[in-house]
């Protein structure tokens, strides 16, 4: 107990709970990163030295070689431009599925916090709880949508699912910032005469740019970590990072290169922890905001 | 999560262009929310194989998905699943809050190792994780080529312990973020609590225990729904580490239904199984979305 | 069979055709998951002999069968069905035809004598109501077993030719420091493995009851039952990193050394080849007993209605069964021809010893996607992957499990 009550809020000098403190960090800390450090280092070593086992030493020959290899020279089945084709579908897939999705959410947040529209609750509330419901009670009803409207397995299919199904939580998001916003701006737009697209674009738009920046966080980390509707939706030609990476891995011919499938496994995470890096405090105020999200 | 800000006693404004702008919501929610998800479950009781038939078998696929051995194993890992891994993630996510919360140095490089797995998706998680785990080239082999002959950490081909390791990848994962919303709760506690505590001698581990703790309910509430939602939805992370393996040992439900849609061709049975997940978390979700959305919204104030 | 009359046939349509073909150039489109290196280069085969009568070949080839089947199935209740779509042999393509989707080729294959030329199963397979609905291209022995030549050596026994001999040759591999049964502990893997040894332990008879009959009479047999304690006798012949492996990768363990045998269908065949390695002095291949399990791939001709789809259809229809497309096209897929009357002594060794057993009809079975669903197929490969993952499973729990999934999915 002595030693727990010297922590605290203000530990003023190293005492031992202040080691311990530290200690339980780091060793936290290891637990973090090992796997990370293991990759990076797997993907580093030829191949003959990951056969000696070690995995958690720095290799003896540093090669790159597996990097190269794994962005441009992978195969997935015949298909040996490695993961460099699913970065790029991926960025494809990406931008309009962003940009529309955020659209879609903004608008319909708006209209559902300043405008009275005749059973919007119901709609919000069912909109929500689709947000919750697994993917897989959708997903066979709507294979056979596209199919039978001609679209499935397009680029257009896969934007539109994420589109769809990125709606709960951006809706979430910008109804709720919207509600936050101070009402008196608006009646003053109102008595002005503006009507409801006006003061979106005049009013409430240039006011939405923190809430734009954790939308853009959330949905980039969201749909390029997507597995299940590129698998699904996205067909053979735009095949997404993750869905490539996986086939490279559970490649069918001759043996595994592990150094070639750990440096793509990075590739695949390396936006989204840009992302990380970069957005910093705003990826955590994405989180916390948008609470809701899967 | 800001939802107890609610429209109630806002003045709002009717509009035709508004009445427009919701339609691409409003469609979304009746042709693939409700569409959809009556489209499946009208599925689940016919006798649809390759293609969709609307014939009537009753609830012949519903017994048929209870006699199913490898749904009950699903089921099975996904209850101690869900378990291990929100427990996990609350006690480690906590303890790692509070610890990061005792104003020590270089807090924002603790902050950003905890929370960057969660950045990464489940397929990269998971591949991650059966490389580090996997016996013949993993931790196991370092442990012998350090010198223990005898080591043993075969979880990821043992039948019995497979869930676990895919419950460590999630945890490892996921915790940074319920450290992430808890520390945010920490930071709004009144520091005169902690004062007040030392005077009366209350020691540190009680003070988190039985002060703080409370005062962070709502986060905690919110952690649970979001760590729930990766629970039912708990897919990429499987086929990426185990495929379901070995056996049928780490099977969950999402890969049970999305194997019978796609390679079994069995749509009938994967529509019942489809169904159970949905009765299993509509009966969850539904009184907590009433609660915290649509109630507060009718009680004018 | 009469030589002269099919001489006159080929020859025949060797002349005819390609006057045909030139007078217009015809569009298929064929959709297909012939990604690897081996079958890439197989199906490149056809499509050149498909060029080659002045038709345009329109490949769409994606990844991973299941994948393949989805979007070709989509396509065709989308309404824009392609020309020409790959199945594995078997009731795949069933429901598709009872569902109308597809054009028969009855008349190609009574022109060409598909019936006299094809296996019996394979005819089976390929029929429905009586009429040709698929063209088999090629069948894959899925019983071999692929050894290392040198382990045997090493460890100072005779190469096994039979599960009984391979598990009596265990203790001595291991004692030499190989893995006696390279084996990927995938379900898929598993269920090879455990139809491989049912038929050398029970027969094919056996073999095809257990899956089809409901009366318990199969299951119970001491056959089968002594078939079940040698699938359980062979967990003990594989390693720890089993559990997940993919197939390449444990031929790969047999390729370097480190495992003595695997039992895989002929696509290894192309691993060993890749690697640089000899038939015979590096490895060696020999088919389980009791028959030849046959898998392979078929393909079919969705519902058109153009009559230059259909004419398109027919040509393609003939030209893969034709001699010299089967024999190229097997060469490079590492398959033997879906014909049993062609001279294959320029194939190697190993399509060699699968031909002269296909040519025995009591050597031809078909596998379980000859005959049952891919929900019947899928329920029992949960038992057997079960099975195979849990040693503490008795015989008898087994056959219950068994007996159980094939009632609820028939």
């Amino acid at each position: 107990m002595t030693m727990m009550q010297a922590s605290g809020r203000r530990p003023s000098r190293i005492s031992a709970g202040t080691i311990g403190i530290y200690a339980f960090l780091l060793i936290a800390a290891v637990f973090f990163l090992l796997p990370a450090w293991i990759m990076l280092m797997t993907s580093l070593k030829p191949m003959e030295e990951i056969r000696l086992g070690n995995i958690l030493m720095w290799p003896n020959a540093v090669t790159f070689e597996p990097w190269i290899r794994a962005w441009s020279e992978a195969c997935t089945g015949l298909d040996c431009r490695g993961v460099s084709v699913g970065f790029w579908n991926s960025v494809r897939i990406l931008i309009p599925s962003l940009i529309l999705s955020i659209a879609a959410g903004a608008v319909t947040g708006y209209a559902l916090s300043f405008w009275r529209v005749r059973g919007a609750n119901v709609m919000f509330g069912l909109l929500l709880l689709g947000a919750f419901i697994p993917y897989q009670v959708f997903l066979y009803p709507l294979v056979r949508i596209f199919a039978v409207t001609g679209i499935y397995n397009s680029f257009a299919c896969i934007v539109l699912v994420h589109v769809i199904f990125g709606l709960p939580i951006m809706t979430l998001l910008f109804r709720n910032y919207y509600a936050s916003l101070p009402v008196e701006l608006f009646k003053a737009a109102r008595v002005d005469g503006g009507g409801f697209w006006s003061i979106f674009i005049r009013i409430i738009l240039p006011m939405s740019t923190p809430i734009l920046i954790v939308a853009t966080i959330l949905q980039v980390t969201g749909i390029w970590n997507d597995f299940l509707f590129g698998l699904t939706f996205a067909g053979r030609d735009n095949l997404p990072m993750t869905v490539q990476l996986n086939n490279i891995v559970s490649s069918r011919q001759g043996e595994s290169q592990y150094n070639t499938e750990m440096a793509a496994t990075i590739l695949t995470a390396m936006i989204p922890l840009a992302v990380y890096f970069i957005s910093g405090r705003w990826f955590v105020r994405g989180i916390a905001s948008g609470a809701v999200k899967g | 999560m800001d939802s107890q800000i609610t429209n109630a006693g806002r003045p709002r404004f009717r509009n035709l262009a508004a009445v427009i702008a919701l339609i691409p919501a409003t469609a979304a929610v009746v042709v693939v929310y409700i569409g959809c998800m009556l489209w499946t479950v009208r599925l689940s009781f016919t006798s649809s194989k390759l293609l969709p038939i609307f014939d009537w078998v009753g609830l012949s696929q519903y017994s048929r998905l209870f006699l199913n051995e490898r749904f009950s194993v699903a089921v099975e890992n996904i209850v101690i699943f869900g378990v291990l891994f929100i427990a996990g993630c609350l006690i480690l996510g906590f303890l790692l809050a509070v610890f990061i919360d005792q104003k020590v140095r270089g807090e924002a490089v603790f902050r950003t190792i905890f929370l960057y797995p969660y950045a990464m998706s489940f397929v990269v998680t998971g591949l991650a994780w059966q490389w580090f785990l996997n016996p013949t080239h993993g931790v196991q082999k370092l442990g012998r080529d350090l010198g223990f002959e005898n080591f043993t950490f075969n979880w990821l081909v043992t039948q019995d312990m497979v869930i676990y390791t895919i419950v460590i990848a999630a945890i490892w994962q996921g915790s940074g973020l319920v450290m992430c919303i808890l520390l945010a709760g920490l930071r709004g506690v009144d520091e005169s609590l902690w004062k007040a505590a030392r005077v009366d001698g209350i020691p540190a581990w009680r003070y988190y225990l039985f002060i703080v703790l409370p005062l962070l309910g709502p986060m905690i509430v919110t952690a649970v729904v979001l760590l729930s939602i990766s629970v039912v939805k708990l897919y990429d992370l499987v086929v990426a580490m185990t495929k379901g393996g070995p056996g049928i040992a780490s099977d969950v439900p999402a890969k049970f239904v999305m194997d019978h849609f796609f390679e079994r061709n069995n749509v009938g049975l994967a529509t019942a199984a489809a169904t159970m997940m949905l009765i299993a978390v509509a009966s969850i979700l539904a009184p907590w979305l009433y609660q915290t959305y649509i109630r507060p919204a009718g009680r004018v104030a | 069979m009469n030589t002269i009359t099919r001489f006159i046939c080929t020859a025949t349509f060797a002349f005819v055709l390609p006057t045909a073909g030139q007078a217009q150039e015809i569009k298929a489109e064929v959709l297909h998951w012939w990604t690897s290196g081996g079958e890439a280069a197989a199906i490149a085969e056809m499509a050149n002999a498909f060029k080659a009568e002045g038709g345009e070949w329109i490949d769409t080839a994606i990844a991973n069968g299941e994948q393949a089947r989805t979007a070709g199935i989509n396509r065709i209740v989308g309404g824009n069905p392609p020309t020409v779509m790959q199945f594995n042999t078997g009731a795949q393509f069933h429901e598709v035809v009872d569902n109308g989707m597809l054009n028969p080729i009855e008349d190609v294959a009574s022109a060409n004598n598909w019936r006299e030329v094809l296996p019996e199963v394979l005819i089976e397979a390929t029929n429905r109501n009586g009429e040709f609905y698929a063209v088999p291209v090629n069948i894959h022995g899925q019983n071999w077993l692929w050894y290392n030549v040198e382990a045997f050596k090493k460890a100072g026994v005779e190469p096994p030719k039979d599960f009984d001999e391979l598990i009596a040759a265990a203790p001595k591999l291991k004692e030499a420091g190989f893995i006696p049964l390279a084996h990927g502990g995938q379900n898929w893997q598993d269920h090879l493995l455990f139809d491989a040894v049912v038929v050398a332990k029970a027969g094919k008879e056996i073999f095809k009851n257990i899956y089809l009959t409901t009366d318990g009479e199969a299951l119970n047999s001491p056959d089968f039952r002594s078939a079940i304690e040698t699938f359980a006798a062979l967990r003990e012949l594989t390693d720890e990193g089993s559990p997940g492996r993919s197939w390449n990768d444990s031929t790969n363990l047999v390729i370097t050394g480190k495992g003595a045998t695997q039992l895989m269908g002929d696509w290894a065949k192309g691993e060993f080849i890749a690697a640089g390695k000899t038939i015979g002095t590096d490895y060696g291949c020999t088919v389980m007993p009791n028959g030849y399990i046959m898998g392979g791939d078929v393909c079919v001709f969705p519902k058109v209605d153009d009559e230059e789809q259909k004419a398109a259809q027919s040509k393609l229809a003939e030209l893969m069964l034709s001699q010299d497309v089967q024999l190229a096209f097997n060469k490079k897929k590492g398959s033997v021809p879906a014909r049993v009357d062609l001279d294959v002594s320029s194939m190697d060794e190993c399509a060699q010893q699968g031909m002269t057993a296909l040519k025995d009809p009591e050597q031809q079975v078909g596998s379980i996607n000859y005959f049952a669903s891919s929900d019947l197929t899928g329920a029992t490969r949960d038992v057997i992957t079960q099975f195979w993952a849990t040693p503490s499973m008795t015989a008898d729990e087994f056959i219950e499990k068994f007996a159980s999934a094939v009632k609820s999915a028939s």
